[in-house]
């Protein structure tokens, strides 16, 4: 097998001088570097920590992260955490008291190893890498999003090793932490002028089944939004194993292949992920998480109407973007709609609220909501979504 | 005593003795194995109801949610681990996994020569997997 070069104070802390913590921590990296190709550990500028919501996880972290803890485990650099089973208001009464406690445990461990309490799938919209930095994010589209629209580099972590990757401060640079892996080897034209971000999303979960792990250069889209390729990015890593895609024309070396997506591919993923036709008890966006100018959309498209009876509206984003837009956010709950921070439909208990059908203008909240939520989904723009929350038949 | 010596690449060393369980189907540990017993729950899965305890594990690779790897580590705790795990692919998770677990674990074995009862004696330093069968 493959040996990862390691320095002196690097072989210290895998021979445990510096503690369990941090031995176990450089264990992971090394064994995944041996495995994957890594040459030796960089530095890296942040971590971004999955495996925080209480509802996608249960009981299983709860013994090591408090081994971590016992044991010293600080995050040697910047490190944020996904969302939990939580947000701080709204949901809190609405659930079990037991699921409150136990989520409240896993926020607390994370919290003593230094990790940030941001519980956002975005952590780009709080500090947005500088293209080039490596960085070690786990929840795919992140690491999608930094690697394709901000030119940063990062594997597709798993919890557990971006967490390792914090306490080190280090990852093996294997994946695309390499020049060489990061050559788009496939060209993909698609047929069709996308125009609302839900197509982009339904591109995405199409790409990612069809590519299975290429790096495409998609031609062909005009003038997306960075929220656009936001929910192409969320779309494809949910459903594929891509790590990043290209967007504006790259320079391509050798001649690769090409696959040419019609309109009926975009039509028929946004078919097969719409599987209600029945009224939605839940109408949410923010999947991944909403940016600012997101939230104020969705004001402005709210603004003077008002929920229906028997619907609900979450709107879900960070805790900073809801401080940031403030304004808007009001107008939202003005409306009768929750902006959630924390947390999103897909990691709460939706079911345990009465939830069985969920429309939403992410693909990958619909690709998800059927095994993780036990709901039906309806996939539609976000005007759409809208409009039926205010009581327009579908 | 039959013997039969399979060859195999060494992801956490160590070398261990105990009756194999084995499947062809992957599994994913978040969702698939309960963390409190041990227990194989995944609904269509070939070893439904199985537990894991004191067993070496043969099955193609893991798959499902990176947080997996804790699972492994919360069976070790209480005990209920398996005492070995052989894969024919490793992959991230149960990688993870087997090593913040400690448990000794191989890859790239012909597991389909192994059946569920045998009696598995792995060394990982030496890349060896002998099964022995009465």
């Amino acid at each position: 097998m493959n040996r990862v070069y390691l320095t002196r104070q690097e072989e210290e802390m895998l021979d445990g001088e510096h503690g369990w913590a941090y031995q176990v921590s450089m264990e992971v990296l090394v064994k995944l570097g041996d495995l994957f190709g890594a040459s030796r550990l960089i530095p890296i500028k942040s971590a971004h920590i999955s495996g925080v919501s209480y509802k996608t996880m249960g009981d299983a972290p709860i013994d090591f992260l408090d081994a971590l803890v016992k044991e010293g485990g600080k995050a040697k650099k910047y490190a944020t955490a996904n969302p939990s089973g939580f947000d701080p208001e709204y949901l809190v009464g609405k659930l079990p008291e037991r699921y409150a406690a136990q989520q409240l445990r896993i926020l607390n461990l994370y919290g003593k190893m230094n990790v940030k309490p941001t519980f956002t799938c975005t952590p780009y919209y709080l500090r947005e890498p500088r293209p080039g930095w490596h960085l070690a994010w786990s929840e795919s589209s992140a690491s999608m999003y930094a690697n394709s629209v901000i030119g940063a580099w990062s594997n597709r972590e798993g919890g557990p090793s971006a967490l390792a990757a914090a306490l080190i401060g280090k990852t093996p640079n294997y994946g695309v932490h390499q020049t060489e892996n990061r050559q788009p080897n496939v060209i993909v034209e698609v047929e069709r002028a996308l125009q609302r971000e839900m197509e982009f999303g339904a591109l995405g979960i199409h790409l990612g089944k069809t590519l299975k792990d290429s790096v495409p250069a998609i031609e062909n889209l005009i003038d997306p939004l960075d929220e656009d390729l936001k929910q192409l990015g969320a779309g494809m890593a949910s459903s594929g194993m891509s790590s990043m895609f290209y967007y504006r024309k790259p320079a391509i070396k050798e001649k690769i292949e090409t696959l040419s997506v019609e309109a009926r591919d975009i039509d028929e993923t946004i078919g097969s992920l719409s599987t209600a036709t029945e009224k939605p008890d839940l109408i949410f966006m923010g999947c991944p998480h909403c940016s600012a100018a997101e939230v104020e959309k969705i004001a402005r498209l709210i603004e003077g109407k008002k929920v229906a009876k028997g619907i609900e509206l979450w709107v879900c984003t960070s805790r900073y973007v809801k401080r940031k837009a403030k304004k808007h956010v009001d107008t939202i709950e003005r409306a009768g709609g929750h902006v959630l921070c924390d947390t999103c439909a897909i990691v709460t208990w939706t079911k345990k609220l009465g939830i069985d059908v969920i429309m939403t203008n992410s693909a990958k909240a619909a690709y998800y909501a059927p095994t993780l939520n036990d709901a039906d989904a309806i996939l539609a723009p976000m005007s759409r979504c809208v409009d039926v929350a205010c009581g327009r038949k579908l | 005593m039959e013997i039969i010596t399979l060859k195999g690449r060494c992801i956490v060393p160590g070398r261990c003795k105990g009756r194999a369980l084995t499947s062809t189907k992957p599994i994913s540990f978040l969702g698939g194995v309960d963390p409190n017993t041990g227990r194989i729950i995944e609904g269509d899965h070939d070893l439904r109801g199985k537990a894991v305890k004191g067993r070496i594990l043969c099955f193609p690779h893991g798959h499902g949610s990176t947080v997996g790897s804790y699972v492994l580590y919360s069976l070790a705790r209480k005990g209920r681990a398996p005492k070995g795990i052989l894969n024919q692919t490793a992959d991230p998770v149960v990688v993870v996994g087997a090593v913040i677990a400690e448990i000794p674990m191989m890859d790239q074995v012909d597991i389909q020569r192994i059946k569920t009862n045998d009696i598995i004696d792995m060394d990982g330093e030496k890349g060896i997997v002998k099964i022995l069968r009465k």
